[in-house]
């Protein structure tokens, strides 16, 4: 078409494929280089150490396979509440008046705070001692439910899940709210006509309609939980006794705290299948329920 | 068109490239001898910027022809990126190390200009500048002495009539009458730095061999011997019968020098460096330091843990080595090093200093006294040593010792060689 007459508008790509080119896929084929050798990241020089890395990685790093559950379970909770709610909120702040532009703004809010900010603000609400959160139970004599909710290993993983969700709800929120905006009122109208109940309208109409922002909602949700190192690392740094490392601190341990650069790369490489593996797995599901174009 | 596109790309790609470079700017060629220009300092305590700042600018004034631009990095950061920072030699001419895992890095990386003939260590103690040294060469040079044990309030156990105890019973009495007296016996930052801290005090006289930790790597000893179990178990004793504050795990070190200050706690499982921080808040306390003696007063070889510290290096990627060197010996006078210390509440490694803050004199016997180097910074592996101190959080949070051992001896086994 007209690309084939004006050859110099692919010259406007340029810019962008040589960033992307530079940023993003020669530092990943540099880390796909790497996981094959035992570069502690500071030396010159670097031996070939072939799958030797991979095989570790996949049965004989405890702390891995540990980071690796710690993350599933992590990812989960954000998934299910964090969708949850923000598809809840969406529903309830769907018109446009003021109270509720007021109340997706007041949502939204948190997204905007730095993760670092987010995370001293949550790690004085649950301070054991004189945290906000055990001082409000003592006060409404809800004593028993008092935890140590960043120490107990038993929870903490669940206790930075909780502040993920409340991070990253508002976001979500309005990619639902798109999506509930953008399903024409016609097809409810003929819902009602037939008889359909609120259970119905939501199942048979609000969401296969929502369907493609649910896929975006969880898929970045799914990679953002994976990606939750700035929250986990300000909060507790994977402890305690590695209850809270995910696979991002993990890698992160591994490259900068014992130089295995190599070693690190192999774990990036494989945490970036697992990603890929899920979100492709959550498209085929979520593609599943949509309205068919 | 083409023309105007790929023009503005190439001005585009000039200005990224521009970008990438102009930060290593600001050298003067004609600086490579060495003696003169400007030289970075790099460091992680951010608390001694204000002295530094002071010790900076006497330097500046004494050396013209040298400015010292100093940046300082958080402590955590500073261990991931100071070894990439070094590397090109723009940055940290001057820099300082961590003994242990990141002396062992850095050391690997070759960038370590060696200070074996150097003038200005005549001026350290020999002993505790030893950290440094490796294969003959002095390396690094430690410039901060602090010792890794429990802080105490003397004016509590003079009131109770208590004194530091000589074996395990007797200390498990001493926090006994502690907590009978309604007090926290041991403030214990069990979320950060404590597990890192109180195990050296726990583990010195349950296995007194300073080379544990180069055996444990080797092979040659494990976790799951009765050094580490015992020692393992000695922490669970002190949670389960409430020696330290309730939550520990979830108790940061300044919440946990909060309840110190507070008279709350009569102990912190710390160390000597948390001293100027109480005494900031209570300047009316009087502190000490003691060591949990873990076995019988007959068998306890050490009386504590002593620590040296923030070691000064050269960097040997610098083309500005001679100014770098000046620096460096300008921090080992004995003035300037009295300045730190007292500025910073911290003892220092150079000798003849005089010391003028209360709580640096009331711990200068310690320097006398039998103290055996940080078993933890012996573990020169990270995953190693994350694992040792896991182990102690798995006791605390409800595991058996045996299973914490073991668990941690997995991990400890995925390193061995």
């Amino acid at each position: 078409m007209h690309f084939r007459k004006n050859k110099s508008l692919f010259l406007f790509i340029v810019p962008g494929l040589i960033l992307y080119t530079l940023f993003f896929i020669v530092p990943t084929l540099n880390a796909v280089i790497y996981s094959f050798t035992d570069w502690d990241g500071l030396s010159p020089d670097f031996t070939i150490v072939g799958f030797e890395n991979y095989i570790n990685v996949l049965t004989n790093d405890s702390i891995f396979q540990k980071a690796f559950f710690n993350n599933i379970k992590f990812m989960l909770f954000v998934l299910v509440f964090q969708t949850l709610f923000s598809l809840i909120f969406a529903m309830f702040l769907i018109k446009n008046t003021k109270t509720n532009i007021f109340l997706r703004a007041l949502y939204f809010f948190p997204t905007i705070l730095s993760s670092v900010s987010v995370a001293f603000i949550w790690t004085f609400i649950y301070d054991p001692n004189m945290g906000v959160l055990n001082t409000v139970l003592d006060s409404l004599n809800l004593e028993f439910l008092r935890q140590n909710w960043l120490g107990n290993q038993n929870i903490a993983i669940y206790s930075i899940a909780v502040t993920q969700v409340w991070f990253h709800t508002g976001q979500m929120l309005i990619i639902f709210v798109a999506g509930l905006q953008a399903i024409p009122k016609h097809l409810y109208e003929v819902a009602d006509i037939e008889g359909a109940r609120k259970w119905d309208r939501f199942r048979f109409v609000t969401w296969p309609m929502i369907a493609p922002s649910a896929t975006i909602v969880m898929a970045y949700t799914t990679i953002q939980s994976f990606k939750a190192f700035d929250l986990i690392f300000a909060m507790t740094r994977g402890g305690p006794n590695y209850s809270t490392e995910i696979l991002a601190t993990r890698i992160y341990s591994t490259a900068f705290r014992s130089f295995e650069f190599g070693y690190a790369s192999a774990q990036s490489v494989i945490f970036m299948f697992v990603i890929a593996v899920i979100t492709v797995v959550q498209f085929r599901l979520l593609k599943a329920s949509r309205v068919q174009e | 068109m083409i023309k105007k596109v790929a023009g503005i790309t190439v001005l585009a790609l000039g200005a990224l490239l521009a970008g990438c470079v102009g930060g290593t700017g600001g050298g003067n060629s004609s600086e490579d001898g060495g003696e003169e220009g400007t030289i970075s300092f790099i460091h992680w305590r951010g608390e001694d910027k204000a002295v530094f700042d002071e010790l900076i600018s006497k330097f500046e004034d004494e050396n013209p022809d040298i400015s010292v631009e100093m940046t300082i990095y958080p402590s955590e950061q500073y261990q991931s990126t100071a070894q990439t920072l070094l590397r090109d030699g723009s940055t940290g001419d001057v820099f300082t190390s961590f003994p242990g895992s990141q002396f062992d890095i850095i050391n690997r990386a070759g960038l370590f200009e060696d200070l074996s003939d150097e003038g200005f260590l005549e001026k350290y103690n020999d002993e505790l500048i030893s950290v440094g040294q490796l294969d003959g060469q002095q390396l690094a040079v430690p410039l901060q002495l602090v010792f890794n044990q429990p802080v105490y309030n003397v004016g509590l156990f003079e009131e109770l009539g208590l004194k530091p105890a000589a074996n395990w019973e007797d200390f498990l009495s001493l926090c006994q009458d502690l907590q009978d007296a309604g007090y926290i016996p041991i403030a214990f930052p069990g979320s950060d730095i404590g597990p890192g801290q109180l195990m050296n005090s726990m583990v010195m006289n349950n296995a007194p061999n300073e080379d544990v930790f180069d055996q444990l790597m080797a092979g040659e000893t494990s976790l799951t011997d009765d050094w580490w179990i015992d020692t393992l178990s000695q922490f669970q004793e002190l949670d389960e019968r409430g020696f330290l504050n309730q939550d520990s795990l979830g108790t940061n070190h300044s919440g946990a020098i909060s309840l110190m200050a507070n008279e709350q706690a009569a102990m912190l499982g710390s160390g000597s460096f948390a001293m100027a921080s109480i005494k900031e808040m209570n300047p009316d306390l009087e502190l000490g330091l003691l060591a949990p003696i873990t076995t019988t007063e007959e068998e306890a070889e050490w009386e504590g843990i002593h620590t040296t510290t923030f070691m000064l290096a050269v960097n040997a990627n610098s083309t500005k080595k001679g100014a770098a060197k000046k620096f460096v010996e300008f921090l080992s006078d004995v003035e300037n090093a009295g300045t730190y210390a007292n500025e910073t509440g911290q003892h220092v490694t150079v000798e003849g200093v005089e010391y003028d803050s209360e709580e640096l004199k009331s711990t200068i016997d310690w320097t006398e006294r039998n103290t055996r180097f940080q078993p933890r910074f012996l573990i020169t592996n990270a995953d190693v040593e994350k694992a040792v101190l896991a182990s102690i959080q798995a006791v605390l949070g409800g595991d058996s010792p045996e299973q914490a051992a073991e668990n941690a001896q997995q991990i400890v086994d995925q390193h061995i060689d």
